[in-house]
């Protein structure tokens, strides 16, 4: 049915954010994290993941020809999660456990601030797609009293 | 015997599935309303209808009709068939995509008036019909 199409694109940007809102909160609960890997024997600290986002279209060959003929996608998907290269923040802590021998520590490059600022936008998207969906559910039953 | 196939009927019809498929246009910008490079899409479908029920498409190619039996050449006297038309040329974030959620959302609105509208307007078709059929006055 096509109208159902509908829910499966506001379901899938639903998910999305929520994907996004769980990277942030970890993020957020990983900002002062300087054990997050082993490398070469040295504690490497927590690097800020981010999500990337794409349009979904799916592979048949039906919708790959729909999107050749300039029909739009089908909602969006995480295609990856990537992680922020901006350098780490060193912090002068010499009686921090893993400050090196001048006495640095290397802290995530998590800017919590950045991760506030991303989280309302997450949000703010996931409400504007429930109120999308709910659109399309009240088009719905409407379009069930035709009739009557 | 044509009881709901006139040609208002159809319009409506042709008028209620755009408006399902605008639905669908507009649900795909919200959701890729973070999506770095997307472009906005939206769905015409109301103009073009008017555009034909005014006329002003006379510039196509046209078969002239001496008989009943003939076919329609170049020109559609049934509903038009709607549009998907892209916006590549906006710019509305500095990530390439050009999705508005405030538009977005108020054309969400107004779709789905229209669409209420629609269907109130096809109920009456059918109640007019079915008491013409009755034969209450």
């Amino acid at each position: 049915m096509k109208l159902t199409n509908g829910f499966d694109i506001s379901a899938s940007a639903l998910t999305a954010q929520r994907l996004r809102m769980d990277v942030i909160s970890s993020n957020i609960a990983n900002a002062e994290t300087t054990r997050a890997s082993y490398v070469n024997g040295e504690f490497q600290p927590y690097k800020r993941k981010m999500v990337v986002l794409e349009p979904m279209k799916e592979g048949s060959f039906a919708s790959m020809l729909q999107n050749e003929m300039g029909e739009a996608s089908k909602g969006v998907k995480v295609s990856r999660i990537q992680e922020d290269r901006t350098p780490d923040k060193l912090v002068y802590n010499p009686s921090h456990p893993d400050a090196d021998k001048n006495g640095y520590v290397k802290m995530p490059n998590v800017d919590v601030t950045k991760e506030m600022v991303d989280m309302i936008s997450a949000s703010r998207s996931y409400e504007a797609n429930v109120t999308a969906l709910n659109a399309t559910k009240t088009m719905f039953v409407k379009a069930l009293e035709i009739g009557k | 015997m044509n009881v709901l196939n006139g040609a208002d009927f159809s319009r409506l019809v042709g008028a209620m599935r755009a408006a399902e498929a605008r639905q669908q246009v507009i649900s795909d910008n919200i959701s890729n309303a973070d999506t770095p490079h997307f472009k906005r899409s939206e769905l015409v479908f109301e103009e073009l209808l008017n555009d034909q029920l005014n006329g002003q498409k006379n510039h196509d190619l046209a078969g002239i009709k001496t008989q009943k039996m003939h076919m329609d050449i170049g020109r559609n006297d049934q509903i038009p068939i709607m549009q998907l038309v892209t916006d590549e040329k906006s710019v509305m974030n500095n990530n390439g995509n050009n999705v508005d959620p405030d538009r977005e959302m108020a054309l969400l609105a107004k779709n789905q008036l229209r669409y209420n509208s629609y269907i109130q307007q096809i109920n009456h078709e059918i109640k007019m019909m079915r008491t013409a059929i009755d034969g209450r006055g």
